[in-house]
């Protein structure tokens, strides 16, 4: 039986998927199927919309989550799904990847918005580092695609009636998880944050950022950095890198100091109502992505900044 | 001694694509070998380097593609494929005919950016992975071959994984993995004598049908905002701080 399938290992994901899950259900008269890891979450699902809900068959925690790319390509195999969106976790792109390419199907990775169009599925995503946005139809299925988290309000709760399947079999791969190694993160939300600093590759010490925590003390502000500062540097947890593949924000304000203004970094701050950049080479592209900016040694401009800020707004 | 297959797109420069009126423009614009694939290339370098064996590039993409063969080679691959291909290409097609090139090759490992940089869709790795039958590790920002084994690391939401997978084995990478260098005179003057194979989807046994894209694009269109691209220096500070206040955007 096709239908409308959702997938994500994370719940609040898998949440979100299932309220466009809904939405996609009813325009195309199919029904909504999800996958879940216990009966808890089968529950919660049916709760929040999933007509038919797949409990995935155990796994040891030396198998990479992966492995259940084989459970859903026998699935679809046998089932024909119309549709079928993953979270766009890291772990959820290479599953969806691995299925469409046995399913020889297309695949929209990181889609900002789906919808149907007389009765095609349709997605829209990010091309050339943000610059562009692509809308595509899907011409084969099942019409597959990735979203991102927070693109859709997660789906509601309700009493809802719906048939839960245990799948058993579980197709052994090859790969195996032989570390895994917690690393420095916290739960943040940058999304929800009015004033963001951004600190770029303009500072030359990790010990500098000090002057980027006075100027977000100041203002109330988060403290977030571009994809080199977290992955390369390490100097900030991950959670905190703005990008295409990283966070997306929409702060009212975005302060960018010492960032040169590549177009994948501007991609996540498009939404920024205001943006001031202080860099000290006029020619950066920043300042033609930003509405304000200061050239100058930042080093110099900031402090200054911040005193002038910290007379004004009387902290 | 591991036999690294890498493969490679050369991509538009978006730094070069300009937003006029919502609408993208591409006049002027030059072309480059993907940042990340940039980091592949040197990663399977790196690996020859530490291990011996051979490193071999493969690419597709249109006749003015071949602009890149120099660039690659200069990077430090021994040879490098070309299959040349004028029309658009997805990801299935992309990783159909790299699967095609990579069978008629010895490898025991092949080496992919974690995505492109001009579409950023992030399947070749993992598709190529299993048209080939292969495992595969997406995502590392560190990888190991030791003997039959290859080991890659990559941080998830919730931590680090470290994964094994016996070879032959597909890996994508990130770009925190090592920083490309830049090629010297020597290497330069070396990738001019290495050696390059033309092929067309004919050669791979394939046709135009196979590898038609499985989407169609309704629109592409621009997405930045207009910003107001004021640029002063220091001492405007002040002015500046009455203005986000005006702005209302700061309290």
């Amino acid at each position: 039986m096709p239908g409308v399938w959702v997938f994500s290992e994370k719940k609040e994901l898998n949440l979100e998927l299932l309220s466009i899950g809904q939405k996609l259900s009813s325009d195309l008269n199919q029904e909504l199927i999800t996958f879940c890891f216990s009966q808890q979450e089968a529950e919660d699902y049916i709760k929040a919309g999933g007509q038919k809900v797949f409990l995935l068959p155990e796994k040891e925690d030396e198998v990479p989550l992966e492995v259940y790319a084989e459970t859903f390509l026998e699935l679809a195999e046998k089932e024909k799904p119309e549709v079928f969106l993953i979270g766009a976790t890291l772990r959820g792109k290479q599953i969806a990847a691995q299925v469409a390419s046995k399913l020889k199907t297309g695949l929209s990775t990181d889609c900002i918005a789906v919808s149907v169009e007389n009765g095609t599925p349709v997605f829209e995503r990010l091309v050339y580092g943000g610059l562009g946005v692509q809308k595509v139809a899907a011409k084969s299925r099942p019409a597959m695609a990735t979203i991102p988290e927070k693109t859709y309000p997660r789906a509601e709760l309700g009493e809802r009636q719906g048939v839960i399947e245990k799948l058993t079999q579980l197709v052994a791969g090859r790969e195996k998880i032989v570390a895994t190694k917690p690393r420095r993160s916290e739960a943040l939300d940058l999304s929800e944050a009015k004033i963001i600093v951004g600190v770029g590759r303009g500072i030359e010490r990790e010990e500098d950022l000090s002057l980027a925590r006075d100027l977000c003390k100041v203002l109330g502000a988060e403290l977030a950095c571009s994809r080199p500062l977290a992955e390369e540097m390490n100097w900030l947890p991950e959670e905190r890198y703005i990008g295409l593949s990283g966070q997306k924000v929409k702060p009212d304000l975005y302060i960018a100091i010492g960032i040169s203004g590549q177009v994948q970094h501007m991609a996540g701050v498009r939404d920024a109502k205001l943006i001031l950049a202080i860099n000290r080479d006029e020619n950066a592209p920043i300042f033609k992505a930003a509405d304000y900016g200061i050239v100058g040694d930042l080093y110099e401009v900031v402090p200054s900044l911040t005193k002038e800020l910290q007379n004004a707004l009387g902290g | 001694m591991p036999d690294v297959v890498v493969c490679y797109k050369w991509v538009v420069d978006e730094r070069d694509i300009r937003v006029e009126k919502g609408e993208l423009v591409f006049d002027r614009v030059g072309y480059k070998i993907s940042d990340y694939d940039r980091n592949a290339i040197e990663e399977a370098v790196r690996i020859k380097e530490a291990l011996g064996g051979t490193v071999t590039a493969v690419t597709v993409g249109p006749s003015s593609a071949q602009a890149s063969v120099k660039d690659a080679l200069q990077r430090g691959p021994d040879s490098l494929y070309f299959v040349a291909y004028e029309g658009e290409l997805d990801s299935e097609a992309t990783s159909l005919i790299l699967s095609r090139v990579v069978n008629k090759l010895n490898f025991d490992l092949i080496i992919l950016g974690e995505g492109s940089a001009d579409v950023y869709a992030q399947q070749v790795g993992p598709r190529l992975a299993q048209k080939l039958g292969l495992p595969c590790l997406t995502y590392v920002n560190k990888v190991t071959v030791a003997g039959d084994k290859v080991i890659g690391e990559r941080k998830l939401e919730g931590g680090i994984e470290v994964k094994e997978a016996p070879l032959p084995a597909v890996v994508t990478v990130t770009p925190d993995i090592n920083v490309p260098r830049i090629p010297g005179l020597k290497a330069v003057l070396e990738a001019k004598k290495k050696p390059v194979q033309q092929l067309d989807l004919a050669a791979l046994g394939l046709t135009e049908e196979d590898v038609a894209p499985r989407y169609e694009t309704l629109s592409l269109k621009g997405t930045s905002t207009d910003r107001k691209q004021i640029v002063w220096d220091r001492k405007e500070l002040s002015r500046l701080v009455d203005i986000l206040i005006k702005e209302k955007v700061i309290a």
